[in-house]
């Protein structure tokens, strides 16, 4: 009996704790919300971060966007072929990276080059007392460290989404006209056509801004749960990339029912 | 009346209700001494230092420091006191991402209007006062040991703090670093007339500089006294904790409920 009740109360446990992370990550939120004003006073903090999480990412979000486009390229052709419409290949190139792969994309892959490695400084930060030293002096490090992680995580976000975008449309562009000698002008007058300012262009820069936040938030927020020992950061930076991706995907569902 | 730097009245601590680790603990520390907080591992000293500091607050009874009862200051006000108090982390704990000179420079930069130029001749100043003026554009990671304490401490005295709490500040030096530390110290009390408070193992060099000793053990304070009242003292776990007897009423075994026979199966 006593077993049972046991197992049955466990059963709670997973949902429990999901529940207090969320409960902790909104509180963390509410704090760098209200420490925002810092950063600001102070932009060389928030360039060096842009620097670390977006220049740095910029080689690597260049190259999958190029290879993401030209895999739409390949795979578009070979479908659009049967159907004798192989003229559609550059709205389909560009609406289907506009909308969703270049902010979902993105997003993770951010997550996995920068959010990994913002989670492993704030965590190791703790493990060796730096958080500890500075609060003891006086400066909050929400304030000093988190706050300005986060603006330059939702600033790079969104330009490496639109990064991502064009090196994939040139992606496709070089496997449709280049490669497979479909008509250049009908390419890019496809893509003029069919794509509109505000339904995708700007929704997809509003979805890459919102999966900015979710994985800044997420990265910061495992950085500075975790438990203060090597393999505590080994897992808090695993924490990041896994439920950054599931966060990113499952947003992106709603975001998309949401805006289209 | 005599002035206190920190008084502590009948603290209780704990992370959980059942197992405390201050019990009850009251001590006195006069301004301009230096005391030692002495005890083996795990005895609540460094949760004492964190108490001092505001980073936690007692389950019952006051802390005092500078004159604030700390359990009725808001967040803002514990920030305010901080900037009166400097604490030497065990390991320095210097920002590794900033050189040398941003380290000794931050809490100048954070809490003061002061020109560039003018935080430049302060931060040599407090590194010459550690005997490491020059090594401004240094990272933290081609430091030794000893010289990244050293730095700690010039940035800790940044401020002019009145009171230094020191969290085991000969941890892990050679003798050479170790004999520097505590004559650093020493030196940089005397001469800003500091309140200092200093958490260690050590007893030879803290002996030597500190004026009063506190003994812990169990989160209680069970001796305490002059550096000479200790040494002469018969109190039987000060005296093992002195010579580094092995045997005595400190026990080095982890206790536990099992026995070591029977587990073996040796009957």
């Amino acid at each position: 009996m006593q077993k049972l009740i046991k197992f049955l109360a466990s059963l709670g446990n997973p949902f429990v704790s999901v529940i207090l992370h969320l409960g902790g990550i909104f509180n963390l939120f509410l704090e760098i919300i209200s420490s925002l004003a810092y950063p600001f006073k102070k932009p060389a903090l928030i360039v060096k971060e842009i620097y670390f999480s977006g220049v740095r990412s910029l080689v690597i979000i260049a190259i999958s966007g190029w290879f993401v486009g030209m895999v739409l390229g390949l795979q578009g052709y070979n479908t659009l072929q049967r159907f004798g419409s192989v003229s559609m290949i550059g709205s389909l190139v560009a609406l289907s990276l506009l909308r969703e792969l270049g902010p979902v994309l993105t997003a993770i892959l951010f997550a996995s080059r920068a959010g990994s490695g913002i989670t492993a400084e704030i965590g190791l930060m703790k493990a060796t007392e730096q958080l500890d030293a500075m609060s003891v002096m006086a400066v909050s490090p929400i304030k000093r460290i988190i706050a300005p992680k986060f603006i330059g995580g939702i600033i790079s976000v969104p330009i490496l989404a639109c990064l991502f975008n064009s090196a994939g449309i040139f992606g496709g562009y070089f496997v449709s006209v280049v490669l497979l000698k479909l008509d250049n002008g009908t390419f890019w007058s496809q893509i003029s056509d069919s794509v509109s300012l505000h339904e995708d262009v700007i929704n997809g820069i509003i979805k890459s801004f919102i999966f900015g936040i979710a994985v800044t938030l997420i990265a910061v927020y495992q950085g500075f749960i975790a438990k203060p020992t090597a393999d505590g950061v080994s897992s808090a930076t695993t924490r990041t990339v896994v439920s950054s991706a599931l966060v990113v995907l499952a947003l992106d569902f709603i975001l998309t029912a949401l805006m289209f | 009346m005599q002035d206190y730097s920190v008084i502590v009245e009948n603290v209780t601590f704990g992370y959980s209700e059942d197992t405390p680790i201050l019990k009850n603990v009251s001590l006195k520390i006069p301004v301009g001494k230096t005391i030692a907080i002495m005890g083996g591992s795990g005895c609540g000293k460094t949760t004492l230092l964190k108490l001092i500091s505001g980073q936690i607050k007692p389950s019952s009874g006051s802390v005092i420091v500078l004159n604030q009862e700390i359990t009725k200051q808001s967040n803002k006000q514990i920030l305010e006191l901080r900037k009166r108090i400097g604490m030497l982390f065990q390991f320095g704990a210097l920002f590794t991402d900033m050189s040398v000179y941003e380290n000794v420079a931050f809490c100048l930069k954070e809490h003061t209007d002061l020109s560039e130029s003018m935080i430049k001749k302060i931060v040599a100043m407090k590194l010459n006062a550690v005997g490491l003026f020059g090594t401004e554009q240094l990272m933290p990671q081609e430091l030794s040991g000893g010289m990244s304490r050293r730095v700690a401490l010039a940035r800790s005295m940044a401020l002019d703090p009145e009171l230094m709490m020191y969290d085991e500040p000969f941890t892990g030096l050679d003798p050479i670093s170790l004999n520097v530390s505590a004559m650093l110290i020493q030196k940089l009390n005397k001469a800003l007339k500091q309140t200092s408070i200093l958490v260690t193992h050590d007893i030879e060099s803290s002996f030597k500089i500190v004026d009063y000793i506190y003994f812990m053990a169990d989160g209680k304070i069970i001796a305490e006294g002059s550096p000479i009242d200790v040494q002469n003292t018969d109190n039987p776990m000060v005296r093992q904790f002195i010579e580094g007897k092995v045997n005595g009423p400190y026990s080095f075994e982890y206790k536990t409920n099992l026995d070591y026979n029977a587990y073996l199966g040796i009957l």
